[in-house]
């Protein structure tokens, strides 16, 4: 029994170790994290992120056709000036923690309940949820929790990564979709590098 | 030490008992006629069953011709119905010393999907090479059968006449030898490519993904390693070696470059800077002042084109577009880079600024890579600016801009004349336009076209189409679209190759990649094209394309392109896939499946032109 609580202690420790190539602790990161986080529900602007996909890529985004694999991801359009507005916010917000990391947004899509989409990425290319070249996947239940509540929530399911999910709300009051504040003890350098 | 040969004999044939029975035979194949591992041909191949002949002359030597400058390819095939020992040599007599022979194991890869078995992978061998059937580490069982890929290399220097050579199998006390005949032709190919063979990759990950060993056994940071550096330089060797170039690209879709891809930069706005050379240095100097290629048999020169890390992230911040911080990180830092590669000699190489991102990766809200919205090119049009105002004039340095495009090339050609100079051309819609490369190169513009290599499952002469579609169109060269890829397990559940044309050596103990057949036969092809199209000055160049293509597969020049469809006068927005393979009805129907003898035929029209043919 002892053996098994060391094991679990060890794994945990491990887990929540210094960052390899971040002189700062996870609980520091996490907190700097949530400080994004909680900033970012009030600096971006949910209207704004609603103009972001067109009606046209709402319209072919579930759309398969045996003769055309890629006509969704071929329809897959963007209201720029929105889409430039936002992801200069989310860039600056990520300025805000001492280390690096990336503020993502996800929106969920309308008639489509349970599931969810990127819509904005930054440069760091991380993301903890992300499946990469999918334009929509499942809701993950933190996600349907913010979404539903508007609580701020951690997920550490990958080791080593930490995201932050926080609402985005519009001028109605209504969540419209979620920021991911995320960044990871150790950096990859090149991953996603394609 | 006498005791110690009995011991040996017993235990050899305790392993393998046949090699006392077993009647082992040798037999040359031509390129095109890929063997399988158990005695036959790969069923891909069967077609071209008529040219095994081909190789042979009426003595039973094997009969080679080939132009000097280049490399002439046949294929050696070790049977033995019973496990066997055996090795395997061949040997050219050259009183000059100048003719070479590189030996490689056919390795046979076995694909799932068909439940068969097919050579490609090459491995270096030397002979006499000694091994057993079945081949150990292939592991494939009742295995009575195992290839070998001879290239004889023809330096430019060689002298022109007839050579001599066997090719000789030893099992057991027997001996069975192929007598060899090389006739070395007068002419040189010419070194210069007539249409480039671009091998495209992305990032650096898959190096240590597939240099797993030597990944994990270094200590520090292997990214930064002299190993590491050493490897892109080798992946950049075997395409040239193989009369091709390579693209490595080294940023992802959202804007995250990898640190050997581009100088560290500094600063924020008005300050933002280059602050450290150093591993763009080590990993690119070797190209551009051609060092790398120091050892190779074409000849050092410095790479022809090379991908710049600038994309929206880089080197100006994404956050600052449209304000007058991107602007001012985006101008100093491509005059550094300017000066710096002025200042360094590196004025042989197209350096290109090409965005390769989608909107669909969510990283920025247009296309780099195929426009399909019009209103995504003005993006282009501001980096054309951008540009202008960043490099002197008169600069002996080449940047260019790149586009890949597709859907809306056509307006593309338009609108972007002067900006972008280089076009990579998807090749179905380019065949809607068919003077889009005579008025886009008379302006002095570069253009390719793209798709990917064709599968190990088709036949030996499909990677021959795309160099020959390249000439016949009149572009400048094709782009194979990934070709360092092998899936999880090329060894032993091979997904076809598709987006592979070299492989990890690491298997076999080499710290290089290793080439495929598939990459030979292209090659070969490459030579052929160069040939022929130094005839242009003797016969219009249409007459020799025309005859080209009816040798290749029965077709005329026409069939080659489809007729502009009503589709191109709508936006391209509107276009929907199925009614792009709608409008490419013509050429699918006119162009016939070119056959295992396709190249072996325009070969021949190649030899008789150069008055050496049979």
């Amino acid at each position: 029994m002892k053996t098994v609580y060391l094991l679990a202690l060890v794994l945990t420790l491990g887990t929540l170790a210094p960052a390899q190539d971040s002189p700062l602790s996870t609980s520091t990161m996490r907190q700097e994290l949530e400080s994004v986080a909680r900033v970012g529900s009030v600096m971006v602007d949910g209207d704004i992120c609603q103009k972001i996909v067109t009606p046209l890529a709402k319209e072919y985004m579930f759309k398969v056709d045996p003769r055309d694999e890629y006509l969704a991801g071929d329809n897959y359009d963007v209201d720029d000036v929105a889409f430039n507005t936002t992801k200069k916010t989310l860039t600056r917000l990520s300025h805000l923690t001492s280390f690096p990391s990336d503020v993502n947004l996800w929106m969920p899509i309308d008639g489509h309940p349970g599931k969810i989409q990127m819509v904005i990425r930054n440069k760091n290319e991380m993301s903890q949820f992300w499946r990469w070249g999918d334009l929509y996947q499942d809701m993950i239940p933190p996600m349907e929790t913010v979404l539903k509540t508007g609580q701020r929530v951690t997920v550490m399911d990958r080791p080593g990564w930490i995201s932050v999910l926080a609402p985005v709300y519009n001028s109605l009051g209504d969540i419209v979709g979620l920021i991911e504040a995320v960044s990871r003890a150790k950096m990859d350098a090149h991953e996603n590098v394609k | 030490m006498r005791r110690n040969h009995w011991q040996t004999f017993f235990l050899f044939f305790l392993l393998f008992p046949g090699s006392c029975y077993a009647a082992a035979t040798l037999e040359a194949l031509p390129e095109f006629l890929r063997p399988d591992p158990f005695g036959g041909i790969v069923s891909a191949d069967q077609g071209g069953a008529q040219l095994r002949s081909s190789l042979i002359d009426a003595h039973h030597r094997v009969a080679l011709k080939g132009w000097r400058g280049g490399y002439v390819s046949f294929q050696l095939v070790v049977k033995s119905p019973a496990p066997a020992a055996y090795s395997l040599d061949v040997s050219l007599t050259d009183p000059g010393h100048k003719i070479q022979t590189d030996l490689f194991r056919e390795w046979f890869h076995f694909t799932r999907s068909d439940k068969h078995y097919y050579p490609d992978a090459l491995v270096p061998v030397r002979g006499p090479y000694s091994s057993h059937l079945p081949e150990p580490d292939n592991k494939i069982a009742q295995q009575t059968a195992q290839a070998f890929w001879v290239d004889v290399y023809i330096p430019p220097e060689a002298k022109p006449g007839v050579f001599s050579g066997k090719a000789q199998l030893r099992y057991g006390a027997s001996r069975v030898a192929v007598p060899i005949q090389l006739t070395v032709l007068d002419r040189v190919i010419p070194p210069e490519d007539i249409v480039t063979i671009d091998h495209n990759s992305y990032g650096s990950s898959f190096l240590a993904e597939q240099y797993e060993k030597a990944y994990n056994s270094y200590s520090g940071n292997w990214f930064e390693s002299d190993q590491f550096f050493h490897l892109i330089h080798a992946y950049h060797q075997i395409f040239y070696e193989h009369r091709g170039i390579m693209h490595q690209l080294g940023y992802g879709h959202s804007g995250k470059v990898g640190p050997e891809f581009a100088p560290v930069l500094g600063g924020s706005g008005r300050t933002r800077h280059i602050v450290d050379w150093t591993l763009f240095d080590r990993h690119y100097g070797p190209l551009f002042d051609g060092s790398a290629f120091a050892s190779s048999r074409r000849g050092p020169r410095p790479i022809p084109f090379v991908y710049l890390p600038i994309n929206p992230e880089w080197p100006a911040s994404y956050e600052f577009w449209g304000e007058p911080g991107y602007e001012a990180e985006f101008v100093n830092v491509l005059s550094e880079m300017e000066r710096h590669f002025r200042e360094k000699g590196w004025t042989h190489t197209d350096f290109e600024v090409f965005f390769n991102h989608k909107k669909r990766y969510m990283g920025f809200p247009w296309d780099g890579d195929e426009v399909r919205f019009p209103k995504d090119i003005n993006y282009f049009l501001e980096y054309g600016r951008l540009m202008r105002k960043a490099l002197p004039q008169n600069s002996p340095v080449h940047f260019v801009m790149r586009a890949d495009v597709s859907w809306d090339m056509e307006q593309e050609f338009k609108l972007l004349k002067g900006v972008v100079t280089v076009w990579c051309c998807g090749g179905g819609i380019l065949s809607f336009y068919r003077d889009a490369p005579k008025t886009l190169r008379d302006r002095g513009d570069v253009v390719w076209y793209y798709g990917g290599p064709p599968t190990v499952k088709e036949n030996a002469a499909a990677i021959t189409e795309f160099p020959l579609r390249a000439w016949l169109w009149g572009v400048n060269g094709y782009v194979h679209w990934l070709t360092v890829s092998p899936g999880n397990d090329p060894w032993f559940d091979f997904d076809g190759g598709g987006t592979v044309l070299v492989y990890s050596g690491e298997r076999f103990g080499l710290t290089e990649p290793i080439p495929s057949i598939r990459l030979k036969i292209q090659r070969n092809c490459l030579q052929d094209i160069a040939v022929l199209d130094s005839f242009k000055s003797q016969k219009p160049v249409e007459s020799l394309r025309s005859e080209a293509a009816h040798r290749f597969n029965n077709s005329v020049l026409d069939d080659w392109w489809n007729p502009r469809p009503a589709l191109a006068d709508i936006p391209s927005d509107q276009w929907q896939g199925s009614a792009i393979d709608a409008a490419m009805e013509h050429t699918n129907k006119a162009l016939s499946h070119p056959g295992v003898s396709a190249w072996y035929n325009v070969h021949q029209y190649v030899l008789q032109l150069a008055g050496g043919g049979k």
